[in-house]
C-alpha cells in the first residue's frame, strides 16, 4: 500500500541532485531539460506503472505517486506525468507500442467523425514529443508529432503547453480499441475519462509534492530570516503562516494519497469520487497555502533569485490543466447529489 | 509529521456496521432532535445503552470495566455518533478525556470506583479548569487548595464548566502552592475529582448564544476534597493536565460540528428537485471534498495513537483546520440560503441551521482558541537539519 522506499529514495536523491534552480530556469528558456530527461529515463523512472510485459518498468501506482510527488517537489521540468501516468499507461493499455523518448497526452477534443479523427487540445511538452496520445471514446491513437499542427505554448511555470489541432485519417494513425475495463473504472470503459481521472491525479500528485516543499521551505526561511533582532518565526502572525501552509501541505498530501490508493483499486472509495474530491481539496490547499508561504516570505519571495516561485508558479498552473477547477468542484457536487443525502456521510467516510 | 491514510481491518468495518445498525435502531430520524455535534443532548438512558454495548470507555482497561480497545475504535463510534447529533451530551467529557486521566494518573480505588461508571454510561464529568480570570493562560488560575486534615479545602470560581448542572463529577485544577512561593507558575498545581453535591459548591447556569444554558459557573466556597480524591501527585497538575488536553484535539467532534446542515441541505434541496443547480453543485463540490479529507487526517491521527505515536503537532493541525472548516460551512449555507436564519423554519434543516448559526462562534474557542493552537502546533514545525 505504499511506494518502494528504495526508489523513493532513489529518485529523490537523483532530483534533488539534478534539478538546480538554474536547470529549472534554463529548461523554462528552452522549453525542455534533456539532462533531466535523460538522467530519469536511463533509470526507468517514466515508465513506472506501465507492466513489464507491454515495455514499462513495472511497479505499482504508489510508486508512480512517489515519482510524480518527487517531480512536483523538485519542480522538475519533464514530462514524467504525461509518460507515465497518462500517455504511456493509454498506449500499454490499448497494446500498442511504447516509444523510447517522452510522450505527451492530449488534453482536450478528440473526436472521430466519418472515418477522420478531429483534435483541438493541448499537449505538455507536445513538440518534444515522440508520441502525442489521444483517447476518443475507448480508441487509443498514437500519434507522430509530424502529422498534427503544433502551436507553440507555455504555462506560467515556463512548462511547454503546445496548442495541437489536427484532422487525420483514422486509418492514418496507429490505434487500438481497449476492449477490457481497466479497474478501477467503471463499464463500459471509457479511455478519455480514465486519461483525464489520471491527468487530473497526476496533477494533485504534483501539487502536492510541491506544497509540502513549499511548507518547508517557508519554515527554514522563517527561521534563517531576522528582524527586529529575532528569528521572524517567533512572531506569532509569521507562526499562524506557517501552519496555515503546513496545513495545506497535509490536506493536499493526504488527498493524494487516499486518491491514488483509490486508483490502486485499494480502499472503498469510488475513484470518480475521490479524484474530484483530491482535486478541490488541493485546489483549495493551492490558494490559501501559497498565499500564507509567500506572505511569509516577504519581498525575497517574489524574487526569480529565490526559488519559491519555481514551486508556486507550477502549483498555480497545475490547478487548471486535466479539467478546471471548476470542472472538478462540480462533478465532486455532482457525485454528492448522485448519492442524496443518506449516502452522503458512506461518501466521506468511504 | 505523519499523516498516513488509514486502511480499515475487516474487523473495524464491521464495528462500524454495527454502530451504524444500531443507531438506525435507536435513533430513527425524527425521532430525536439532532444535536450540533460534542454539544448535543444530555440523555443518561441513551448514555447506558452504549455503555451496554461496550461502546464508552473504549480504550479503557478491561480490569476496570472497560474494553481495551483502540483509539481508532473509538473514533468509528464517535464519529457515526456525531455526524447523526445522537445525544452524547452526558458522557462525552468522560468518554473522551476524565476516563483515560483517571486510568492514566488515578489510584486503585479511583480506577475501580470511577471506570467502571464511566464505561457503562452511568455517571458523568465535566472540566474545571477554566477561571475567570483565567481563559487561554490557564497556568494563571488561582483557585486555592488548601491543606486540612486528611483532605484539601478548594476555594475559588471556576466557569464555563459544561454541564455542571446536569453531571456528577468534575476534575478541577487548583493550586496547592500559593503562586509567591513558585518561580514558574505552571508548579504547584493539582488536579482533584470533586463530588459535584458537595457541600460549598455553588453551581449556576450561564445563558449560552442560543438561549440553552449548558455552561456554568461554579464558586467553590470552603469545598472539602478527601486525599483518596486527588488525581494523580500533588504539584503535577499541569503536566497532568496538559497530556489530558492531548486526548482531546484532533478527533470528529472537531469538524463535525456542522454536519447536519449540510445532510438536510441536501435532503431539502432533493426534495424540492434542485439537485441540478450549478450553484448547488458548487457548495456541495467544494465543501464535501473538505469533510472527506479531514475524515482521513482526523483518523489518521487516532491510528498513530495506536502505533504508540504521540500526534501533538497533528492533532493540533487538524483541530485548527476542522473547527475553522465547521464555521466555513454555516457561511456558506447561510450564503446559500440566502435568508435570515429564523426561528420561524421548523424543519429539521431550518433548526439546525439556525443553531449553527448562533452558536458557530464558539467552535474555535472551546478546547483552547485556534490563536493558542496555531502557536502550539507552529513550535512543532522544524527547519530542515535542526531543533529550533
Ligand atoms: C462552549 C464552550 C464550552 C466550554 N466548556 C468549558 C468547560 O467545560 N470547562 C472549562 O474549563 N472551560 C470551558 N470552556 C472555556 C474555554 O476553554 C475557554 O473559552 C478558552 O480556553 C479560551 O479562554 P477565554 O474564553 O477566556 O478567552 P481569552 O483567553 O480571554 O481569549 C480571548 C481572545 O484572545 C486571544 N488570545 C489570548 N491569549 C492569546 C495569546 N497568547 N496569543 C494570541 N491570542 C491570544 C484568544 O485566542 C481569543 O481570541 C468552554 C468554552 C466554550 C466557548
Amino acid at each position: 500500500m505504499s511506494a518502494d522506499p528504495l526508489l523513493v529514495e532513489t529518485i529523490e536523491r537523483l532530483l534533488g541532485d539534478l534539478v538546480t534552480p538554474d536547470l529549472i530556469e534554463h529548461a523554462e528558456t528552452t522549453g525542455w531539460s534533456g539532462t533531466t530527461w535523460d538522467a530519469l529515463a536511463g533509470a526507468g523512472f517514466p515508465w513506472v506503472g506501465i507492466d513489464e510485459s507491454a515495455g514499462g518498468s513495472g511497479g505499482t501506482e504508489f510508486d508512480l505517486a512517489a515519482i510524480l510527488a518527487a517531480v512536483g517537489r523538485f519542480a522538475a521540468p519533464v514530462p514524467m506525468a504525461e509518460t507515465a501516468m497518462i500517455g504511456g499507461w493509454l498506449l500499454a493499455q490499448a497494446g500498442l507500442e511504447l516509444p523510447t523518448g517522452p510522450v505527451s497526452a492530449l488534453d482536450g477534443l478528440a473526436e472521430i467523425r466519418g472515418g477522420r479523427l478531429v483534435i483541438d487540445g493541448t499537449a505538455a511538452w507536445g513538440r518534444h514529443a515522440d508520441r502525442i496520445v489521444v483517447a476518443s471514446g475507448s480508441t487509443v491513437f498514437a500519434i507522430e508529432p509530424g502529422l498534427v499542427e503544433i502551436g507553440p505554448g507555455a504555462n506560467i511555470a515556463g512548462e511547454p503547453r503546445d496548442r495541437i489541432t489536427a484532422d487525420l485519417a483514422v486509418d492514418d494513425v496507429p490505434h487500438a480499441v481497449i476492449t477490457g475495463v481497466a479497474a478501477p473504472f467503471d463499464a463500459p470503459f471509457d479511455a478519455q475519462v480514465a486519461a483525464r481521472t489520471r491527468g487530473a491525479l497526476s496533477r494533485v500528485v504534483m501539487a502536492a509534492g510541491a506544497l509540502g516543499a513549499v511548507s518547508q521551505m517557508t519554515i527554514d526561511y522563517a527561521h534563517a530570516r531576522h528582524q527586529f533582532g529575532k528569528p521572524i518565526a517567533t512572531f506569532q502572525a509569521v507562526q499562524s503562516h506557517l501552519v496555515t501552509a503546513a496545513q495545506c501541505a497535509v490536506a493536499a498530501q493526504m488527498a493524494a494519497d487516499v486518491a491514488v490508493r483509490a486508483l490502486a483499486g485499494g480502499g472503498t472509495g469510488a475513484v470518480g469520487f475521490e479524484v474530484a474530491a483530491a482535486r478541490v481539496v488541493v485546489d483549495g490547499a493551492i490558494t490559501i497555502g501559497t498565499r500564507a508561504a509567500h506572505q511569509a516570505h516577504g519581498a525575497m519571495g517574489v524574487t526569480r533569485e529565490y526559488p519559491l516561485h519555481q514551486l508556486t508558479r507550477r502549483l498555480w498552473s497545475w490547478r487548471h490543466e486535466w479539467g478546471t477547477t471548476k470542472q472538478w468542484r462540480r462533478a465532486a457536487g455532482a457525485c454528492v447529489v448522485e448519492r442524496g443525502a443518506d449516502g452522503l456521510f458512506p461518501l466521506i467516510s468511504a | 509529521m505523519k499523516f498516513e491514510p488509514v486502511e480499515l481491518s475487516a474487523a473495524e468495518r464491521q464495528l462500524q456496521t454495527e454502530v451504524i445498525e444500531f443507531l438506525d435502531a435507536e435513533l430513527p430520524r425524527g425521532s430525536y432532535t439532532p444535536g450540533l455535534g460534542m454539544s448535543a443532548a444530555n440523555d443518561v438512558e441513551f448514555s447506558k445503552k452504549l455503555g451496554a454495548r461496550g461502546w464508552l470507555g473504549m480504550s479503557l482497561p478491561r480490569e476496570y470495566g472497560g474494553q481495551a480497545r483502540t483509539a481508532v475504535d473509538r473514533f468509528i463510534v464517535v464519529e457515526q455518533l456525531l455526524r447523526r447529533g445522537a445525544p452524547v451530551g452526558h458522557h462525552w467529557v468522560a468518554d473522551r478525556q476524565s476516563g483515560p486521566v483517571i486510568a492514566r494518573f488515578g489510584t486503585e480505588e479511583q480506577k475501580h470506583r470511577f471506570l467502571p461508571a464511566i464505561s457503562s454510561g452511568e455517571i458523568g464529568f465535566c472540566i474545571g479548569m477554566s477561571e475567570p480570570d483565567s481563559g487561554s493562560d490557564l497556568a494563571s488560575l488561582s483557585m486555592r487548595a488548601t491543606r486540612d486534615g486528611d483532605g484539601w479545602v478548594l476555594d475559588g470560581t471556576k466557569i464555563w464548566t459544561t454541564n455542571a448542572h446536569h453531571l456528577q463529577y468534575c476534575i478541577a485544577l487548583a493550586r496547592t502552592t500559593p503562586r509567591d512561593e513558585l518561580t514558574d507558575k505552571r508548579q504547584g498545581m493539582t488536579q482533584f475529582i470533586v463530588d459535584l453535591t458537595s457541600p460549598g459548591l455553588t453551581i449556576t447556569p450561564i445563558p449560552f448564544i442560543d438561549g440553552t444554558a449548558d455552561f456554568c459557573e461554579v464558586v467553590y466556597d470552603h469545598v472539602f476534597v478527601p486525599d483518596s480524591m486527588v488525581l494523580g501527585e500533588v504539584g503535577h497538575g499541569w503536566a497532568q493536565n496538559t497530556s489530558e488536553l492531548a486526548y482531546e484535539r484532533g478527533g470528529p467532534d472537531r469538524w463535525l460540528s456542522s454536519y447536519l446542515v449540510v445532510e438536510e441541505l441536501l435532503r431539502r434541496e432533493s426534495a424540492a428537485d434542485r439537485q441540478g443547480d450549478d450553484e448547488l453543485l458548487d457548495l456541495l463540490g467544494a465543501l464535501v471534498p473538505m469533510y472527506w479529507v479531514l475524515h482521513h487526517l482526523s483518523l489518521s491521527v487516532a491510528r498513530t495513537i495506536d502505533q504508540g505515536g504521540a500526534p501533538a503537532v497533528e492533532s493540533s493541525l487538524v483541530k485548527e483546520m476542522g473547527t475553522r472548516f465547521e464555521q466555513d460551512v454555516v457561511s456558506a449555507v447561510l450564503a446559500y440560503v440566502d435568508e435570515a436564519p429564523n426561528t420561524g423554519d421548523q424543519s429539521l434543516f431550518g433548526v439546525i441551521l439556525m443553531n449553527a448559526a448562533l452558536t458557530q462562534p464558539s467552535f474555535t474557542v472551546r478546547g483552547g482558541t485556534n490563536e493558542v493552537l496555531k502557536s502550539v502546533a507552529s513550535k512543532g514545525l522544524r527547519p530542515t537539519g535542526g531543533e529550533r
